[in-house]
């Protein structure tokens, strides 16, 4: 009960503290508030260490019952001892051999998996392309709109269809990009309202 | 010396509070509003009980974001979607498989689905043991994502969080399962893939009514009313100043 009490009288403190210095020009607030958000990415370092536990964790589980796929979590162990060896050994991730590594084996694996999106783009296309109901034909239709106005072959089809795709990305898109993110920005602030005043408490267990 | 932005600001959150707590109040004296069906909501209420008949888990993916990012809002919008369905698996022996790319969620997402246990320690940790996270880089996540839904028996895949454009890969990979696939997506440039690729989908601000939607609690419920409000007023005052400004 102690913990309960305490931890939401810290939690709605330091998020006053930080909303008051947004809004308040003092430099003892301002001083505060760098201070509490360093803190913060201090403790938010440390969930690092939670997070390789775990990833070891799961993965020793895997190999220890042979789970389909332990294999490659023997892969995955061997390739984080690896990195975390080549990290202290030579000084850390800005060292000459931990960019090597990260630019070598990384990037390319990350940018492989990217250009995956382009095939996975089109057999999403495909299912969304189907005409089920009154606004997955209006999709279907803007769709199809924007998709000849950006390719020349459009523009030789109709001269006005650029035009019509211009119209529809600056006009109903826009406005209805701009209606979503006026929710979401009043739901998000509806949330840290929530915590801030403590009637939400995603930290108490 | 308060600038602009702090201003409308500072004005916005006046404004908003005593709606807020008015509205809060309303619904704790028991004055329920009308909240229109959101249909993806119904699935996720049913998502749990279709689990426990065929005995496969959901998995629930809080996406990219944390608790000490721009998109907190988004993660805790996750979390009570988990807790939600944490309750229900509890009774039933069938914890959720739960992923996350910030290590920050790891041990609010533990909380969460240790909570319904209460006293029962084993089988809290043996519950607990289903958190898994999977990598802070967004392609790193989609794999391991694509793995988990590829590899584990699954009933229904649900994604509320932070996330984008590698929200497609795992999108399709849950479509590939033929399985329930709930997301929610508060980008709009993510929401496309959403709709591409789930069977429901939660935009923008909806997802953000999931507290009240599926707990019913009453500060949620009093938060959506504050939020029309405010919605109806800001929409109002740029009708106003459209022709303010055309007319002068």
């Amino acid at each position: 009960m102690i913990s309960r009490t305490l931890s939401t009288v810290v939690a709605m403190t330091v998020g006053l503290l930080i909303l008051a210095d947004f809004f308040v020009a003092s430099a003892s607030i301002d001083a505060l508030g760098l201070y509490l958000i360093r803190t913060a990415s201090v403790v938010a370092a440390f969930a690092l260490v939670l997070g390789m536990v775990n990833v070891l964790t799961v993965h020793l589980n895997k190999i220890y019952s042979r789970n389909t796929g332990w294999g490659y979590s023997m892969v995955l162990l061997g390739a984080l001892f690896f990195t975390l060896g080549v990290g202290f050994l030579t000084g850390g991730p800005a060292s000459t051999q931990m960019q090597e590594l990260f630019e070598t084996v990384l990037f390319p694996l990350e940018a492989t998996l990217f250009s995956l999106l382009a095939f996975f783009v089109v057999t999403a296309a495909y299912r969304a392309f189907r005409v089920k109901s009154f606004e997955t034909g209006l999709f279907v239709i803007f769709g199809i709109i924007v998709l000849l106005g950006q390719v020349p072959v459009g523009a030789m089809l109709w001269d006005q269809l650029p035009v019509i795709k211009d119209w529809v990305l600056d006009v109903p898109a826009l406005s209805g990009a701009r209606g979503i993110l006026l929710g979401v920005a009043l739901g998000t602030v509806a949330t840290g309202l929530r915590v801030l005043l403590g009637l939400d408490r995603p930290y108490v267990d | 010396m308060v600038n602009q932005t702090q201003l409308a600001l500072l004005l916005f959150l006046i404004t908003f509070l005593p709606v807020f707590y008015l509205s809060g109040r309303r619904v704790q004296m028991g004055k329920l509003p009308d909240l229109r069906p959101i249909l993806a909501f119904n699935v996720l209420k049913g998502v749990t009980a279709r689990a426990i008949e065929t005995g496969r888990a959901v998995h629930i993916s809080l996406g990219l974001g944390g608790i000490t990012s721009d998109v907190t809002a988004d993660s805790l919008v996750g979390l009570s979607v988990l807790e939600y369905l944490s309750e229900q698996s509890a009774a039933a022996g069938v914890p959720p498989i739960i992923t996350m790319a910030d290590p920050t969620l790891l041990p609010l997402a533990q909380d969460a689905i240790r909570r319904p246990y209460g006293a029962d320690l084993e089988e809290a940790t043996r519950a607990a043991r289903h958190v898994r996270w999977i990598a802070p880089e967004p392609a790193a996540y989609a794999a391991g994502v694509m793995d988990t839904l590829g590899a584990e028996a699954l009933d229904a895949n649900v994604m509320v969080g932070a996330y984008g454009d590698e929200y497609l890969l795992m999108g399709e990979a849950a479509n590939r399962r033929e399985i329930t696939h709930i997301g929610a997506a508060s980008d709009p440039n993510v929401a496309p893939f959403v709709f591409a690729t789930a069977d429901q989908m939660l935009m923008g601000e909806d997802m953000y009514a999931a507290g009240a939607y599926l707990a019913g609690k009453p500060w949620h419920i009093g938060s959506l009313l504050a939020q029309d409000f405010m919605r109806w007023s800001i929409v109002i005052v740029i009708v106003v100043l459209v022709a303010i400004n055309t007319l002068l």
